[in-house]
């Protein structure tokens, strides 16, 4: 393999190293929030735009948007630790020496983003919504394993970045969640940057070795990732705990209609937006 | 819901989720996992469905290996007891 990402490895390394983080002493945590405050920006709340949403009072969305912060700094946690364990499996591997420096502070920094999530979610919910996701071995042809890890990792920190860059603005949220989210997508600018290179890189590099069915499949594969990592955000755990009688009538409802449709394509043009430009999948 | 009923609703649930199954397929005991008809990106889907059925909860981190192998599996994990 011929390795053209050492420009954006030493930038990313530099950068990584000059913007080193405490993650203890990086976010400033009250001992405990008031859930009749925001915390998940109204428009980004699950059930935005639905009937449910319509038919609730100001003070259970609030109460709503607190559980919804839960799940998604839930499922960031559970997608950081597969992230994690990715990330550790290829430091040093064969054919991907070049960016080893940089998967160093790749794995440091999600390592403290979880830490981050973690507390949010046991301090203030006492727990971590449980990961639905259950993965199966399969054979790869040469190459698409890292692919698909790599191509993953983006669609999934393209996607939560929307959300970060929202949320880290939005002043009518509790401090915490806004500097959490900030935080965040500080860092994270960093991984897409990446993100979009290697992408990009190990598709040029392997796409010719492929046969048409490999290729199919890579992208059937990546379609149904998209729609599995959005269905974590409408959690029927997080509408029992708001209080809904029927979690998961309200969790396929949600799902199904037109306004969480617009809102899951909108924000998954931005997702895709590194593979379009890779030619790995059509606009 | 009959235990017939419930492998019956599982059934059409793989179906609709793959086009690709030969008419009459998945039988009970049909290895899903393996021929394809239910992969890991589809799990999390399925279980969402499996709770909504049986209107109670899973918990994924107490599922052991082989729950999701076939029809015959998945029913008898989640809805035999």
């Amino acid at each position: 393999m011929t390795f053209d990402l050492a420009d954006t490895v030493r930038k990313l390394s530099a950068s990584s190293r000059r913007n080193y983080q405490n993650p203890y002493e990086s976010i400033e945590w009250p001992d405990e929030v008031d859930r009749a405050e925001w915390f998940t920006t109204p428009e980004f709340v699950s059930l935005h735009g639905t009937p449910a949403w319509d038919g609730l009072p100001d003070e259970r969305r609030r109460e709503l948007s607190f559980w919804e912060a839960v799940n998604f700094f839930s499922l960031n946690i559970h997608g950081e630790k597969r992230l994690m364990e990715g990330l550790a499996h290829r430091l040093y591997q064969p054919g991907l020496e070049g960016v080893a420096e940089y998967l160093h502070h790749f794995l440091d920094e999600e390592n403290k983003h979880s830490i981050w999530f973690g507390t949010f979610c046991n301090r203030y919910a006492g727990k971590v919504y449980p990961d639905r996701q259950v993965d199966f071995p399969r054979e790869y042809a040469d190459g698409e394993e890292d692919f698909l890890f790599f191509a993953q990792v983006s669609i999934f920190e393209e996607i939560v970045d929307r959300y970060n860059l929202t949320m880290g603005r939005d002043e009518s949220l509790v401090p915490v969640v806004r500097q959490i989210n900030a935080n965040h997508h500080a860092e994270e600018s960093r991984h897409l940057v990446f993100g979009r290179r290697i992408v990009d890189w190990l598709w040029r590099e392997w796409v010719d070795t492929w046969s048409p069915e490999v290729v199919a499949g890579i992208r059937a594969h990546l379609d149904a990732y998209v729609t599995a990592t959005w269905r974590e955000y409408y959690n029927p755990d997080v509408y029992r705990d708001a209080g809904f009688a029927d979690p998961w009538a309200t969790a396929r409802e949600a799902w199904d209609h037109p306004a969480t449709r617009a809102h899951r394509a909108a924000i998954t043009k931005f997702g895709l937006r590194p593979l379009v430009e890779a030619g790995v999948v059509s606009p | 819901m009959t235990g017939a009923e419930e492998r019956d609703a599982l059934r059409a649930w793989i179906r609709a989720h793959n086009p690709d199954v030969p008419p009459g397929e998945p039988a009970d005991d049909t290895p899903i996992i393996e021929r394809r008809y239910l992969t890991s990106l589809q799990v999390a889907d399925l279980l969402l469905y499996i709770e909504e059925v049986r209107q109670a909860p899973v918990d994924p981190r107490r599922l052991k290996a082989g729950v999701f192998k076939s029809i015959d599996a998945i029913h008898a994990t989640f809805f035999a007891s």
